[in-house]
């Protein structure tokens, strides 16, 4: 009987340091780091839709022995899961900084910079589904997966980063921001 | 709220505690909170607060004015009970409303996020009411008096739903990188404190019963207390921007970026 309440008394404690915890994180969000860019992971867009493509992985299967293409697709699927645990952290990075770009003076930047964080936060969420999908896929190889919005997401992301940049930096234009 | 109850077990105290030291503290907590609370009601009517966090300010107004209520009838007779046990129920539904709000002040600044949100949001709260329903059932605590039961058992199924929802509230910013306004953010950590703190200690009123542990009930209300200090903090200081003079775009990735860029421009 004294089972229950001592779970829980540890249950909430366990909540009140998370609380706690993702709260400190959370006051520290809209301090940039001084160089972004050592921060961001690099993202092959093509080498992920290769990853992906279903008619390589139908090809893949015509080839190998079915022991060799479960071994094969589940390290495909994995590097796929390394690509979008990246793009989903480069979008955390730059949806910092069109946080930051929202406040600007100018109303063609601050409008870049909102369109920034709407297409991040969905890649964001279009990343944690594709994940959910991909360690599916790792367990279920039957199981359909099609992450083809993420990859078009992050070029649409990356599209407007340099957007930013060019209204940011107008003097320099893009090749500035390189 | 468990703290009101405590006036008549003062005697109950352990010997090494001095009685009238006790008394006192019982009396600044009970009161300290409602003051503070009354002044930042005042507050933020004043500054116009109340339009912006209309159910909190609802809730801030609920709570004072129980607290003079109870205040005016003698502690446990039946009156006292009832009034005591439906202040109980009121105030969980409004902290419910608060919590709402809060989220609505989060999905507010991301439109992106408020289906999604709303959706998870609303699932969340559906998996924690079915947890909370079925320990409520399956552990239903002891007490001499129906009507305490009843209050400690919703007290406790809801302490579990809000202290689960805004830890979800908080998770989910920081997975998004969302950055909730401080007064929000004020209000959602004060409330998700003693929401966790008030599950912790329902815990223990389970075990030993309901009346007759003081010290947890000092806690309690020593727990709310440092929760008003909290929303009075973020309540009354500015709210912070955050700096864009650290603007500096990421290099790495660009010469990929600017290329894909140029695929786009041959595609159109």
């Amino acid at each position: 009987m004294i089972i229950t309440p001592i779970l829980i008394v540890v249950l909430a404690v366990l909540g009140l340091l998370a609380i706690l915890w993702l709260a400190k994180s959370l006051v520290l969000v809209p301090r940039l780091p001084e160089d972004p860019a050592a921060h961001m992971r690099s993202v092959d867009v093509e080498a992920f839709r290769n990853l992906v493509d279903p008619a390589e992985a139908l090809f893949l299967r015509s080839s190998l022995s079915p022991r060799q293409f479960r071994k094969i697709q589940r390290e495909r699927l994995q590097a796929a899961v390394e690509y979008v645990s990246g793009a989903a952290h480069n979008a955390a990075i730059l949806l910092r900084i069109g946080q930051a770009a929202r406040l600007s003076a100018d109303p063609a930047t601050a409008e870049a910079a909102r369109k920034l964080v709407d297409n991040a936060i969905q890649l964001r969420l279009y990343s944690l589904k594709a994940i959910t999908r991909l360690y599916l896929a790792m367990l279920l190889p039957a199981t359909p997966i099609s992450p083809a919005p993420l990859a078009e997401r992050y070029e649409q992301m990356t599209r407007l980063v340099v957007l930013l940049g060019c209204l940011q930096y107008p003097t320099r234009g893009i090749s500035a921001a390189l | 709220m468990a703290g009101l109850c405590f006036l008549p077990f003062c005697l109950w105290m352990p010997a090494w505690l001095p009685h009238a030291l006790l008394v006192s503290l019982w009396y600044y907590l009970w009161i300290a909170p409602k003051l503070l609370l009354l002044i930042l009601g005042s507050l933020m009517y004043r500054r116009g607060l109340h339009r912006e966090f209309p159910v909190f300010f609802v809730y801030l107004a609920f709570q004072v004015l129980q607290s003079a209520v109870l205040w005016a009838h003698p502690v446990f007779d039946d009156t006292y009970m009832r009034l005591f046990s439906g202040g109980v129920a009121v105030s969980s539904a409004l902290r419910f409303g608060v919590i709402y709000e809060v989220f609505r002040h989060l999905f507010r600044s991301y439109p992106t996020l408020t289906e999604t949100g709303i959706m998870l949001f609303r699932g969340v709260t559906l998996l924690l009411l079915v947890a909370g329903v079925a320990l409520a059932a399956l552990v239903p605590g002891r007490s001499v008096n129906t009507l305490m039961l009843g209050t400690n058992t919703l007290d406790r199924t809801v302490s579990l739903l809000q202290c689960g929802l805004l830890l979800f509230l908080f998770a989910f910013s920081r997975y998004f990188a969302l950055s909730l306004k401080s007064r929000a953010f004020g209000i959602a950590l004060g409330l998700g404190s003693y929401a966790s703190v008030q599950l912790a200690i329902s815990a223990v009123l389970l075990y030993l019963g309901s009346g007759r542990s003081p010290i947890v009930n000092l806690l309690s209300m020593a727990t709310y207390h440092c929760c008003v200090v909290v929303w009075m903090f973020y309540m009354l200081t500015p709210e912070r921007k955050p700096s864009i003079s650290v603007m500096k775009l990421p290099a790495h990735d660009l010469d990929m970026w600017n290329r894909e860029l140029q695929r786009l421009l041959q595609q159109q």
